[in-house]
């Protein structure tokens, strides 16, 4: 079996040990304390230390696309650069504005920011990298990302600026409808898998083509297509930006917003395209699972050599760049378009969908 | 050609002029010329406009004049069907205190913004006018620059640092049984929702200012609000000499710089008499002609910015940059190029000029080809352009829209076959006419026109004659007295200058024919009942630079 | 067709224009790319010969100049860019003459129109390529041309004045900028330490 071969590089055996050393130093509620901080900790480092590297990994990727170098002045390749952005943005005056609702204004940064935050903190990174393992893990994921969207609402509202507003009301509108079709199509894995459990998920996809995408094959293929699509949509990034619509509402329901608030904003944007990503992979790409084939032991036993937190990070990696192909290529959609794409396109193929995995599941038409 | 049926058309027009208006005093000049009385002014607008024979339904310049005893309007028309015939109209009023004339505003759309233009330069009023506030100048500017004896002193404007608040609310003048009665009224509804779109917007291209008043996302009116670039060339020219004139025309529309700047040498050469070197002729028209080229590409870029796909803006650029390499060689500038001299070119081309230009059109045909499968067929983008911003000929046609926009809904409108000028006569390329009247056809025209123009650069560029590329002129200009037009077709249309020369070295009155004004005059007709986000969509395919409406 | 059928080609036929976008963009991604990297090319940096960064009077090795004040320049230029400043002096001979004092230009005003150059009857300004002009001060723009000590070249180098406006010949034109182009830019400007607001009266 799978998990027998040896994992030299993971991680799960560092924390097993440190959960056993601190519950044999101390009282169990003791460690537990102990572990949830340094779980904390490690969780809001590793979310600022993505949304920077992705910053960086998007400018570049953009510039390529566009026959540019893009940045390259700080550091070598201007790898640092986007911790320079971070330090002045960081160090950036709050501009007070007149005429706000203020504890709305100052609240709704938060709103988009935790919202990610804890949709983050429930994707399993690798084996043994899960930190909060629900049984209804997927519907949390779901639950927990459809939070921000008040967040953007709140600034549009509460910014005193009719661009923002407009760009808040295109939001609304917007996310409520894509909403529905990154569920949905979540369901339909989650009726071939039969659990909601991410741990379960992702452990049922051994082998390749036990990957969700390829056991449910044309279906799961069409759930997968439009996750993305709706995904995408979530994540208000061209040619879905409308809420931004830098040539229209010039930055939508952020433009008020300075230093670090937008700042927040920023970082979740970028996080919420890496957290779509990441279910995307843990849902339809097997999760953090090595490629493994059936039969070719010798490969599987290299694969497996490479930890599972690289394969979560490299499958997503892939995801992100399809996405970011994607946004530098299309034009933005205008309201009506997108409405459209979602209510006459996405939703009733992925309805259709949804009863065609039911259909299959029940003949056990899937591959096994 | 069919020169002989031309001279009998405009034989005609004379007869039906005299039958409506036996006064009129009809001169033949450079263009026949017709004075009337102010009275008389709409009953011969409205003849000329509305005759079976050839009927003036594009009116191409509206410039206001000061003579000193009087203060008047010139109105030049031409016919949609065929641009080559040209007429003026002239009228005068003597009261110098409150000059007033009828509007020809319900006859050539056009005229709104231009006699609103009129009256902030000139101070003469157009009775039912529908909206007389001042165009380009601010409402509380005081006196009338352009009026001979204005004031110049700062003190009477001096420069203001705060905030104005916008007043939406229009004078105007109009006529009633019981003599003439002043209004105000507004400009929008009470409760509209009203967005300033501008003057500093990310796809305005330049300061342009709308005030849009929205119904969610569907855009209910806008109001043009213009002038914060206004740097009174017209002005200034008056003090200038002709060569020293020279170098603000590459900066009303920058994109067009070395065809606007043609237009003027032109002008003047032609009032001067001064023969131009076919050497000279030839690398002007391969100029402008790559200046064409630029601007397309240019508003291509542009326009897929403006929809949002910023990866075929840089390509765009891209493809720009190698032309802009081309005039750094040629001429030492890259946007402003300061080529054209009158009695020719600055300097003559450089060593590897054709070699450079072969390799462009080259990689231009290739460039082409991409883009049409980056961004022409995309789905998306049809979603935006195919049907939108619908422009009927006629409505271009009152609102004088040239260029590709013009010929995107279907007029045939190009100033190279209509008014051949230096040596458009003699090459061989297609006005490129669409009829979908829609964002996507102005687009395309534009695609099309760029390979057009290669055409023309293809034909010209290696037979360039030998030979002087510079006349020798005098040191100082002196044009006649009189009145001259030219008229050039730029990268946006119809560009015409017009001088009026009382025999100095320096015009009594320059005025410089904006297309770009049109294009703008239109947005609100065109954009009415469409998306916000279209808004922006029919901006960029309408192309209009700011600096040649603000002048 | 029906209804349905337009349905389902219209989703095809959109995917295929996306894809066909997105294979650009694609080729795109491995194609040589275009940006200068300024200012770490400067030793490989073309400057076009005719580009016209900013006036300067070419000095000989004597120190001496071209120019005679005659103010051609100074009338032909349409912005008040230049100030041209002459004295009368005493030659050996006992005649007295005109030469010129000092040459005022201001770079923050002039528009790069060639107008003076082409005007200048002596051939004694012209424009270098040098482009990199950016201070901290609008008043360190307004330089003057003429060296401290220098004077007027006796020798006359032009045999027949050339009309203003009218080079004679293009060649020619080109190599007297070619002749300029080593002249280094500390070498020909020495930067004017005192204000001259009063020139700014022109531009309105």
């Amino acid at each position: 079996m799978l998990l027998e071969i040896s994992h030299p590089l993971e991680l799960f055996k560092l924390t097993a040990w440190l959960d056993s050393m601190l519950r044999s130093l101390m009282p169990d509620w003791g460690a537990l304390l102990i572990e949830f901080v340094l779980i904390g900790l490690v969780l809001l480092l590793a979310y600022a230390v993505i949304a920077l590297a992705l910053i960086y990994i998007e400018r570049k990727i953009t510039a390529f696309f566009q026959c540019r170098l893009g940045p390259n002045r700080v550091g070598k390749y201007g790898i640092i650069q986007s911790v320079a952005d971070m330090v002045k943005i960081l160090l950036k005056e709050i501009i007070p504005i007149d005429h706000v609702d203020k504890i709305l204004f100052y609240l709704a940064p938060f709103f988009v920011i935790v919202s990610s935050m804890l949709t983050f903190g429930a994707l399993p990174f690798g084996n043994g990298l899960h930190v909060v393992d629900f049984n209804i893990g997927l519907f949390y994921l779901i639950a927990v990302s459809s939070l921000s969207i008040i967040g953007v609402l709140l600034a549009g509202w509460s910014s005193n600026n009719k661009y923002s507003m407009i760009g808040a009301m295109r939001s609304g509108a917007q996310f409520i409808s894509y909403e529905l079709s990154a569920g949905l199509s979540l369901m339909t894995i989650a009726v071939l898998s039969g659990s909601l459990q991410l741990s379960t998920i992702v452990e049922s996809q051994t082998y390749v083509y036990h990957w969700n995408l390829f056991r449910g094959h044309i279906p799961a293929l069409i759930a997968f297509v439009i996750y993305l699509i709706a995904g995408h949509a979530e994540t208000n990034r061209g040619p879905f930006d409308l809420p931004e619509a830098e040539s229209e509402l010039t930055a939508g329901y952020h433009t008020e917003y300075s230093g670090l608030q937008f700042g927040f904003f920023y970082l979740a944007e970028y996080l919420n395209m890496f957290i779509i990503a990441g279910i995307a992979t843990t849902v339809f790409l097997g999760g953090w699972n090595p490629v493994q084939i059936e039969g070719w032991n010798g490969f599987n036993e290299v694969m497996n050599w490479i930890p599972s937190y690289v394969w979560f990070f490299a499958k997503t990696g892939v995801l992100i760049f399809l996405s970011l192909w994607v946004r530098w290529t299309f034009p933005r959609l205008r309201i009506d378009q997108l409405l459209n794409l979602e209510w006459k396109y996405l939703l009733p193929i992925n309805l259709v969908n949804l009863v065609v995995m039911a259909v299959l599941v029940v003949f056990g038409l899937y591959i096994k | 050609m069919n020169f002989q049926a031309g001279r009998l058309i405009m034989e005609k027009i004379k007869e039906i002029i005299l039958a409506a208006v036996p006064e009129a005093i009809l001169e033949d000049k450079q263009v026949l010329t017709v004075t009337v009385e102010a009275d008389q002014l709409r009953l011969l607008a409205k003849t000329l406009h509305d005759n079976k024979e050839l009927p003036f339904d594009f009116l191409s310049q509206l410039i206001g004049m000061d003579w000193g005893d009087s203060l008047g309007v010139l109105y030049l028309l031409s016919s949609s069907a065929d641009l080559s015939k040209q007429l003026l109209i002239k009228t005068a009023v003597k009261d110098r205190q409150n000059p007033l004339l009828y509007t020809v505003s319900d006859i050539w759309e056009t005229a709104n913004l231009n006699e609103r233009e009129v009256y902030a330069f000139f101070g003469i009023r157009f009775i039912n006018h529908p909206d007389m506030r001042r165009f380009i100048l601010n409402d509380d500017w005081h006196g009338f620059p352009f009026r001979k004896d204005y004031d110049e002193d700062p003190a009477i404007n001096p420069l203001s640092l705060e905030s104005k608040e916008i007043v939406d609310v229009a004078p105007r003048i109009i006529e009633t049984p019981n003599g003439l009665k002043e209004e105000k009224v507004p400009v929008f509804d009470k409760d509209d929702y009203i967005i300033n779109i501008g003057p500093q917007h990310p796809s305005m291209h330049g300061v342009m200012h709308f005030r849009t008043s929205l119904e969610g996302e569907i855009v209910k009116k806008i109001d043009v609000h213009s002038g914060y670039i206004h740097r009174g060339i017209e002005k200034l020219s008056e003090k200038l000499t002709y060569p020293q004139i020279l170098h603000f025309t590459d900066r009303l529309d920058y994109l067009s710089a070395n065809i606007n700047r043609h237009a003027l040498c032109m002008c003047v050469e032609k009032a001067a008499s001064i023969e131009i070197p076919e050497r000279a002729e030839y690398i002007r028209v391969i100029m402008d002609e790559l200046n064409r080229i630029e601007s397309h590409l240019l508003a291509w870029a542009c326009m897929c910015n403006d929809l949002g796909a910023i990866t075929a803006f840089i390509y765009g650029m891209r493809e720009r940059e190698m032309i802009l390499d081309i005039f750094e060689k040629t001429s030492g500038g890259r946007l402003i190029i300061n080529y054209n001299v009158v009695g020719g070119v600055m300097f003559d081309i450089y060593k590897d000029f054709q070699k450079d230009t072969k390799a462009f059109i080259i990689h231009m045909r290739e460039s082409l080809k991409e883009y049409h499968r980056l961004f022409s067929g995309n789905v998306i983008a049809l979603g935006r352009m195919v049907g939108i911003g619908i422009m009927k000929k006629e409505d271009a046609v009152s609102y004088g829209v040239t260029g590709p926009a013009g010929r995107g809904s279907g007029w045939s409108c190009d100033l190279r076959k209509y008014l051949p000028y230096s040596i458009y006569d003699r090459v061989e390329f297609t006005e490129v006419i669409r009829t979908e009247c829609d964002s996507y056809a102005r687009y395309l025209n534009r695609l099309d026109e760029i390979e057009e123009s290669l055409k023309i650069i293809e034909q010209l560029v290696d037979n360039i004659p030998e030979g002087d590329f510079q006349a020798k002129t005098k040191a100082i200009i002196k044009i006649p007295e009189g009145q001259y037009f030219q008229r050039v077709e730029t990268a946006r249309g119809d560009f015409g200058v017009f001088i009026e020369s009382h025999g100095d070295k320096n015009p009594y009155r320059l005025k410089f024919r904006s297309p770009s004004m049109a294009l703008v005059s239109i947005m609100p007709l065109i954009c009415k009942g469409e998306k916000l986000s279209d808004l922006i969509g029919i901006g960029g395919s309408m192309d209009y630079v700011i600096p040649d409406i603000d002048r | 067709m029906s209804s349905v059928g337009k349905y389902f080609t219209g989703i095809f036929k959109g995917i295929g224009s996306l894809l066909l976008g997105m294979s650009v963009t694609l080729k795109e991604l491995f194609t040589k790319k275009v940006t200068q990297q300024y200012p770490e090319n400067r030793a490989t940096l073309v400057i076009s010969d005719r580009f016209r960064g900013e006036l300067v009077m070419p000095h000989d090795e004597n120190n001496e100049h071209a120019c005679t004040a005659c103010g051609i320049c100074e009338m032909n230029c349409p912005n008040g860019t230049i100030t041209v400043k002459s004295k009368m002096i005493e030659t050996p001979e006992g005649k007295r003459k005109k030469v010129l004092d000092e040459y005022f230009y201001d770079l923050g005003q002039c528009t790069f129109c060639n107008l003076c150059v082409i005007s200048c009857p002596s051939h004694a300004i012209l424009f270098s390529n040098h482009f990199e002009n950016a201070v901290f001060t609008r008043s360190k723009l307004l330089e003057r041309l003429n060296h401290e000590g220098s004077k007027l070249r006796e020798k006359a180098p032009v045999k027949k004045p050339a009309p203003a406006v009218v080079p004679s010949d293009g060649g020619e034109k080109v190599k007297t900028e070619g002749e300029a182009k080593p002249q280094p830019k500390a070498e020909v400007n020495v930067p004017v330490k005192e204000n001259k607001e009063e020139k700014e009266e022109k531009e309105q």
